[in-house]
């Protein structure tokens, strides 16, 4: 069974925010939700800067499933973590539980206070019938059910972001590692907290 | 390596109680940039150690990089212990208080003869208007707390609701509820008497209890709900509005993402007490001294239940007649 994750090569990430934009674009996000971002760390200084691109890390212990009140969460076969917006309350505690920032509230509730949560879906819809209007509303496209890979990765023009099955994104790390002949690390980033056992 | 204040901050992973000690003496004190080294970043040469380095979205790096101060915690203590010791404490205090009622019983006292004027229609108003904001929040808290058992949904998006609305109910009364009360809720020695023997709420026979106008018990009701309200306020407002931007709150080294978290935590801790005793208070007024809901409706207590209940507030009342 694939195991999908995100994978950001900070070597080659160069802060274009190509996945931010298309992503919002791609799912229709209010004006100030980014389900994606992407940062810089010790900009200016040379040698040290980097940039690298976050969202949902999908991570396997999901702490945003374990801590919701209301149990919104659930994990698909193929590790995704996805929720239903319809169960949702936006309390806020996916937020103070995840280590990446990844779920957005848009202040869409009754007058204008915080709605429910809103976050990367690895291209992956919701609970909802698939490709329905309706899962497309609430969720954005469903790329993952057309055989298509999500759009972040799909846009990103040095390939820095890859995304798929876990071995495969290992296989392309691995190659990436060799060919540069140094920094060879133990795990990309994020996945030491992301993905456990 | 980082060392600060000496502990060794490099990794703290799995032991709570490790937490638990960051939780009660290093944060505070400690600058919230000497933790950025803790996360373990793919090549040591790339971790954060410029101290003065530039953040592009700074919201969401810290995010990451604050996890392990207060983010670890929240999420331990919310998967494992929050809904447990809520559950926990309630069932308790409904359990102590159905056998009480049954094995004790309730007190009942005269309402004939001679009334004393105690509480002042301005005050019932306040105490009824804070009342009104409970009887909201305490149930919608509740409510939210085990969602899940309700399935989520607009039901639980409601309670979300009014648990805000009860809540500026609370604060229209809160404010003139400490002032009212602040004298006669001081602490006397009648206090420390009324504690020992437990109220006189452990045996059947009437006796003269040691208490001023409000008893020990009381004292710590209000005490709770003013002091502790305003902290629940506060962090509620924190967890509410969740955006903000204060420079204060950065001097002191917390980030944005570190206050909502310790929000939440101080929230559900407080929340125990507050609901504990909102609990009491109702079995007290309600069931265990049976009609003295009366003195809040019409104002007037009757002289039996002040002489047993307040006797030294009683003897100053007659004294001065």
């Amino acid at each position: 069974m694939a195991r999908m994750k995100f994978y950001c090569d900070e070597g080659r990430c160069i802060e274009c925010n190509g996945c931010t934009v298309a992503c919002e674009e791609a799912h229709e996000l209010p004006v100030g939700i980014s389900r994606r971002k992407v940062v810089t760390v010790n900009e200016g200084i040379e040698g040290e800067e980097y940039s690298v691109s976050v969202a949902c890390m999908h991570c396997t212990d999901a702490p945003c499933e374990q801590v919701c009140p209301v149990d919104c969460f659930y994990i698909r076969a193929d590790g995704i973590v996805l929720h239903d917006k319809e169960k949702c309350i936006g309390c806020g505690y996916c937020l103070y539980a995840c280590p990446f920032g990844a779920p957005q509230f848009p202040r869409d509730g009754a007058f204008g206070t915080r709605g429910v949560m809103d976050k990367c879906t690895m291209c992956a819809g919701g609970p909802e019938e698939t490709n329905s209007p309706k899962e497309r509303e609430l969720y954005g496209q469903n790329r993952i059910a057309e055989g298509k890979v999500p759009m972040c990765a799909a846009v990103c023009s040095t390939n820095a972001l890859v995304v798929g099955d876990a071995q495969e994104v290992a296989n392309v790390y691995r190659k990436r590692v060799f060919s540069r002949g140094k920094g060879v690390v133990g795990v990309p980033y994020g996945w030491s907290t992301a993905y456990k056992g | 390596m980082y060392h600060t204040a000496g502990v060794q901050l490099t990794k703290v992973k799995g032991l709570p109680m490790k937490k638990f000690i960051l939780f009660l003496f290093g944060t505070v004190l400690i600058n919230a940039r000497e933790f950025i080294g803790k996360v373990p970043l793919v090549e040591n040469a790339r971790q954060v150690h410029f101290s003065g380095s530039h953040l592009n979205s700074p919201e969401l790096l810290h995010n990451i990089l604050y996890y392990q101060n207060w983010g670890e915690l929240f999420t331990y203590l919310q998967v494992h212990w929050f809904r447990v010791l809520f559950a926990a404490i309630t069932v308790t205090v409904l359990i102590v208080f159905v056998l009480h009622y049954l094995v004790i019983g309730p007190k009942v006292f005269s309402h004939e003869g001679r009334k004393f004027y105690i509480f002042s229609f301005f005050k019932r108003v306040i105490h009824w208007i804070a009342a009104l904001a409970f009887v909201l929040i305490v149930p919608t808290g509740f409510m939210m707390l085990f969602g899940k058992y309700l399935g989520g949904g607009d039901l639980v998006l409601y309670a979300r609701y009014l648990h805000s609305i009860g809540t500026v109910i609370f604060i229209v009364a809160v404010i003139p509820m400490f002032l009212m009360w602040l004298v006669p809720m001081l602490p006397t020695f009648d206090d420390i008497k009324w504690l020992f023997i437990a109220g006189g709420y452990l045996t059947k026979k009437k006796m003269e209890v040691p208490a001023g106008k409000f008893n020990a018990g009381q004292k710590m009701w209000f005490w709770l709900a003013t002091l502790g309200g305003f902290v629940m306020i506060l962090s509620g407002a924190v967890m509410y509005f969740q955006d903000f931007d204060i420079a204060f709150v950065k001097n002191i080294g917390f980030d944005q993402i570190d206050i909502d978290r310790i929000a939440a935590i101080v929230h559900n801790f407080l929340g125990m007490a507050i609901a504990a005793l909102f609990i009491t208070h109702l079995y007290m007024s309600i069931f265990a001294i049976k009609g003295s809901l009366d003195s809040m409706i019409s104002g007037y207590k009757s002289e039996d239940e002040l002489k047993h209940l307040h006797s030294s507030f009683y003897k100053k009342l007659i004294g001065k007649k």
